[in-house]
């Protein structure tokens, strides 16, 4: 491999894992605050790429100034979800819920279908697909390549996980939360309103997916039917990196993003039955992931 | 045994009658599209007695289970089309490498518990079907297996209809069989509690891995006739974690880790499903809606009758012969029997939606 | 007492879910064309997708489908024998899943006694779908899937109106070794689908012929999201042509990845994507200079005596009936849907009936000049039809370049590279 490929996988593998890290975030804090696995989440990114592009293309707002939009909206919706229709199952056994979320995304990716069609949807601003070149080699005809939109993304997927970070560890709420999270009868006796808890932590996790939503909007084109296929990569950085804490996602989603850029280089037809048989491989050999806690903190 | 008959004697009876409908119907005359529909009803029903073991009985819940199924169409199609094969032995491979794949992929898999369980199980399912389309020269790859099909069409249509049918009979029983023995408790108990259960002495591995390759022995039989019948399989079709997700429904839907509850749920799960395409209730055409119908119907199934269908009317029918027996002479008719069981079912519904309730 | 109770109302349950189940759904509800006169009435079935993944593509199908109903029935319908017979279609939606493509096709051979059959959208629904209309010996023309298997079956009721997959992506090659010899090296990219497969290899056999090198060939998995590590690894190879083998929204995600990583080629082709209404809205200026193919476009200079008669007029009625705005461009797979009418008009009428056996002998030597050009069908029954190439012009329109006969623009070659645009 010559030095050029390696420093642009080098690139690929960091914009990649910015993105996922924000798209499993939430996804990760609902599993572990929640134990629920969240199957609406996908259907959650996918209504914030909505989101982005309406006001994009409707009031020709800025995507990256529509993210704030997109999270407002989507905490919404999440909080009034698991108000109105999760509650109900807390504490059912876990397949319960499972089935829950698969009937609440079936219904919310078909409602999508009817409002905005199938019709492919992306975003292009002027400073789409410019990127800045870190390295050039004329002679041979290559170069490095960082997209200004990837590296938006990317900046804006830290910021956002630095900040999830800061509330989950620094923040009342954050605390309640966690507790919550440990023992959710043990919190109840120390005052916290349990019911009011999970829907703030369901409904923050659909404002990041909501944001999630947003900048892969900027990246890629989409349909309704295509958050699922972030919820699968979801499943896998979380259990890579470990369920319980913030930095675990984002360490997850490295390693997620390295398999998937390695293995695209040598053989692009096996990305996905490579992620998911580390997957296993690291369920059997080591549970907790790479950077996993009991708890979230 | 008789002790055990006389305890579901309403279940049985019941059972029997619908095992005999099944049985005559074609006789009376069915058109190839209730052909089609109960044919793939049954294979459902198998698909969900596979899982039933696994996942009911043993309460693990495995979300992977659409590999099996993939494999056994797989060892239909591949044994068929390139080893020239007759079909009926195919099916019984297809059973076989299913269950060695589960021994397999088992024994390191169900250490795991709850979540992990369920997302290993699906990473494998996920993994086993991108292995299937990259390995072109053994499955034919993405494009798929093409089969002959069996004629005439009327032979065609008995064939797969009952030898559907047998194996739902054949799933129910190897599940009675099983459930009243000793592998059969020890998969309750370790549903119940793993820790104290291998305290008591049980094999849990031993108990668990059987219980997974008896699972993926059901599931990849359904495969194995579904390849023959839909005479066309493609890795991205049957590999469909939709299959799966169906499968725990009907589950779900009918009662885990009951007898009848796949076999309820399979028929209920059909008939809706089926419904939803082309019924136009009150002249209004569900048309692209059926499929969001289909989802609201999943999350007040879930709601509202976590425990199954079956659980839901025996209750109901407990209930209202319980108020029943305590009224006066006068009032008892059909009607008010009815009626109560009504009401019964009512509360049972309210008591379950706040069941789980935080 | 109660026990019989529980009973009798257990059967009577089981009872009657089995006539819910088995019971023929409420009569078809087709629209009859009122205010006709008219002998007769030929009913055609058709599973599509209007919703689930294939639910774009699908509707673009039914549009064809309606657009050739409305259009022969204004003239009177097919003349069978010395009757003139208008069409119905019964429509069901299979949601893009091949088994609910077959159960739906045999709802309607067994139920609703649908005279002839219509063919589903996508490789995989139409290979359950026409396996049941073998099976019932009805004919059954598809314009919605191409792979060449559905036709290896040796199934005799099958017809196809768009050319076989390994065939999609040749004139491309051809189109840019006229325009320039000196192209050497070729990279493939393959979504990892029973159809993209076919194409990819076909390409790939073709361009080898043709004395190129194919310098990259891999698979990726179906609904990819991220593409940039394939770019990567196409861009160290440095190929002078770009070829897609996939779905629009993997087109779509290679333009971005090729723009993001200014890899350079001199012409980019994709097998399905350029000639979609959505590409060119979703890339606007970044997918000029990139080439599609298309059985059909309305470029094309086809002459018929039917309804439509030049694929202009098809293009100018689509856009009629259904909104300029949905149809800026006319993609292909209307005008294949349409002319699988167009063919059982022409089989029906030299029949003179809708017997299933004799209408398929008429579909197996049919050989007729269209809107949608040639209608002919291969012993195995798939149409016999060169690709068209066509290109996104600068201007923002869709011009078709090659072949030269059919040309209406400009074939732009070399595609400027991404720092001179």
């Amino acid at each position: 491999m010559s030095g050029i490929l390696i420093g642009q996988s080098a690139i690929n593998v960091l914009l990649l894992s910015g993105v996922l890290t924000i798209a499993a975030l939430g996804f990760s804090i609902v599993w572990g605050v929640m134990n629920i696995i969240n199957l609406v989440h996908g259907a959650a990114i996918m209504l914030g790429a909505y989101v982005t592009f309406i006001a994009f293309t409707f009031a020709g707002i800025d995507p990256f100034l529509t993210i704030p939009i997109s999270m407002v909206l989507l905490f919404g919706l999440g909080y009034l979800i698991q108000r109105n229709i999760i509650n109900y199952v807390m504490r059912a056994p876990m397949l319960t819920t499972f089935l829950l979320t698969f009937g609440l995304e079936i219904i919310i990716i078909n409602l999508a279908q009817f409002f905005f069609k199938s019709d492919l949807r992306a975003i292009t601003t002027g400073y789409s697909g410019s990127s800045l070149t870190l390295y050039a080699d004329p002679a041979a005809n290559s170069s490095i390549e960082v997209p200004y939109i990837k590296l938006g993304a990317l900046i804006v997927a830290l910021l956002l996980t630095l900040l999830t970070h800061l509330l989950m560890s620094r923040t009342r709420l954050g605390r309640a939360i966690r507790s919550t999270g440990m023992d959710k009868d043990a919190a109840q006796l120390t005052g916290a309103r349990i019911s009011t808890i999970y829907a703030l932590t369901f409904a923050i996790s659909a404002g990041l997916a909501g944001a999630a939503g947003s900048l892969i909007a900027m990246t890629q084109s989409f349909q309704p039917g295509f958050g699922g296929t972030y919820t699968l990569y979801a499943f896998v950085i979380v259990v890579l990196g470990g369920l319980g804490s913030v930095p675990a996602v984002f360490l997850g989603a490295l390693a997620f993003s390295l398999i998937t850029v390695l293995t695209g280089l040598w053989q692009p037809g096996l990305t996905q039955a490579a992620a998911f048989a580390l997957l296993v491989i690291m369920l059997v050999v080591r549970p907790s992931g790479i950077a996993g806690k009991a708890f979230y903190q | 045994m008789r002790e055990a008959l006389r305890q579901n004697r309403n279940v049985v009876i019941v059972g029997l009658i619908g095992l005999g409908i099944f049985a005559l119907l074609p006789l009376f005359g069915l058109s190839g599209f209730a052909y089609r529909t109960l044919t793939s009803m049954f294979l459902l029903i198998v698909t969900a007695q596979g899982w039933n073991l696994i996942g009911g009985y043993t309460g693990y819940a495995a979300f992977g289970n659409v590999a099996f199924f993939g494999l056994g169409a797989y060892a239909t199609g591949i044994l068929m089309y390139r080893h020239g094969w007759s079909f009926l032995p195919t099916i019984l491979v297809g059973g076989l490498v299913a269950a060695g794949y589960a021994a397999l992929i088992g024994l390191p898999v169900l250490r795991l518990r709850g979540h992990y369980f369920a997302i290993a199980t699906l990473g494998v399912a996920e993994a086993t079907r991108e292995i299937v389309a990259w390995w072109t020269p053994v499955t034919d790859g993405a494009a798929g297996i093409s089969l002959p099909f069996l004629k005439p069409i009327t032979l065609a249509q008995n064939f797969f209809y009952y030898l559907a049918l047998g194996m739902v009979i054949f799933g129910a029983f190897l599940t009675w069989f099983i459930i009243r023995r000793k592998l059969g408790y020890s998969w309750i108990a370790i549903r119940a509690d793993e820790d104290a259960a291998k305290m008591l002495g049980i094999n849990t591995t031993v108990s668990k891995v059987i219980a997974y390759a008896l699972t993926a022995f059901l599931v990849g039989i359904a495969g194995s006739v579904y390849a023959y019948y839909n005479s066309f399989i493609a890795p991205e079709e049957v590999f469909k974690i939709d299959r799966t997700l169906q499968a725990i429904l009907a589950v779900v839907l009918g009662g885990a880790g009951t007898i009848a509850g796949p076999i309820a749920g399979g028929v209920l799960f059909q008939l809706v499903s089926t419904f939803l395409i082309f019924s136009k209730p009150f002249g209004i055409d569900l048309g692209q809606f059926h499929v969001t119908i289909m989802g609201i119907f999943i999350v007040l199934v879930i709601i509202f009758t976590p425990r199954g269908v079956i659980d839901l009317v025996t209750r109901s029918a407990r209930e209202a012969r319980r108020v029943h027996a305590d009224q006066a002479g006068g009032r008892r008719s059909t009607w008010t029997f009815l009626k109560d069981g009504a009401r019964a079912t009512r509360l049972i519904l309210a008591q379950n939606r706040q069941q789980f309730k935080i | 007492m109660s026990r019989h109770l529980l009973r009798s109302v257990s059967i009577g349950v089981i009872l009657a879910l089995l006539i819910v189940a088995c019971q023929p759904a409420a009569a078809p509800s087709g629209n009859q064309p009122s205010g006709q006169a008219s002998d007769c009435k030929i009913t055609f079935g058709a599973a599509v997708s209007l919703t689930g993944k294939t639910a774009k593509e699908g509707g673009y199908v039914k549009d064809g489908y309606e657009l050739y109903k409305d259009e022969i029935n204004k003239a009177g319908g097919f003349k069978v024998g010395d009757k003139q017979c208008l069409i119905d279609i019964k429509y069901y939606d299979d949601a893009s899943d091949p088994d609910t493509s077959a159960q739906l096709t045999e709802k309607l051979v067994t139920e609703d006694k649908v005279d002839l059959l219509l063919g589903p959208y996508g490789t995989n629904p139409t290979f359950s779908a026409s396996a049941v209309a073998e099976k019932y010996e009805i004919p059954m023309i598809e314009g919605g899937g191409a792979g060449v298997k559905i036709f290896d079956r040796g199934y005799k009721y099958i017809f196809g109106t768009l050319p076989a997959a390994p065939f999609y992506l040749r004139s491309v090659i051809d189109a840019v070794l006229a325009k320039d010899s000196s192209v050497k090296t070729v990279a493939i990219l393959v979504e990892n689908d029973g159809f993209s497969q076919e194409v990819a290899t076909g390409a790939e056999e073709y361009a080898k012929e043709k004395g190129l090198e194919v310098v990259y060939k891999e698979q990726y998995p179906s609904n990819t999201q991220d593409v940039s590590s394939l770019i990567t690894a196409v861009k160290a190879k440095n190929p002078d042509m770009i070829l897609g083998a996939g779905h629009a929204a993997d087109a779509i995600l290679i333009m971005k990845g090729l723009k993001d990583q200014k890899v350079n080629a001199k012409a980019y082709a994709f097998s399905v994507g350029p000639t979609s209404p959505d590409f060119r809205k979703t890339l606007e200026k970044d997918a000029d200079f990139v080439l599609g193919i298309g059985p059909w476009t309305e470029a094309m200079k086809f002459q018929g005596t039917d309804v439509f008669g030049t694929p202009q007029k098809f293009a100018d009625m689509m856009r009629a009936k259904y909104g300029e705005e949905n149809y800026k461009t006319v993609p292909y797979q209307a005008a294949s849907a349409a002319a699988a009418l167009l063919a059982y008009q022409k089989a029906i009428e030299a029949a003179g009936s809708t017997d299933p056996k004799a209408v398929r002998e008429q579909l197996a030597q049919l050989d007729l000049q269209s809107f949608y050009g040639t209608i002919k069908f291969s012993p195995e029954g798939i149409i016999v039809k060169p690709m068209g190439v066509v290109q996104l012009n600068p201007d923002g329109k869709l011009y078709t370049v090659y072949p030269a006969d059919a040309a209406n623009g400009e074939f732009l070659y070399p595609a400027k590279a991404w720092d001179q645009r």
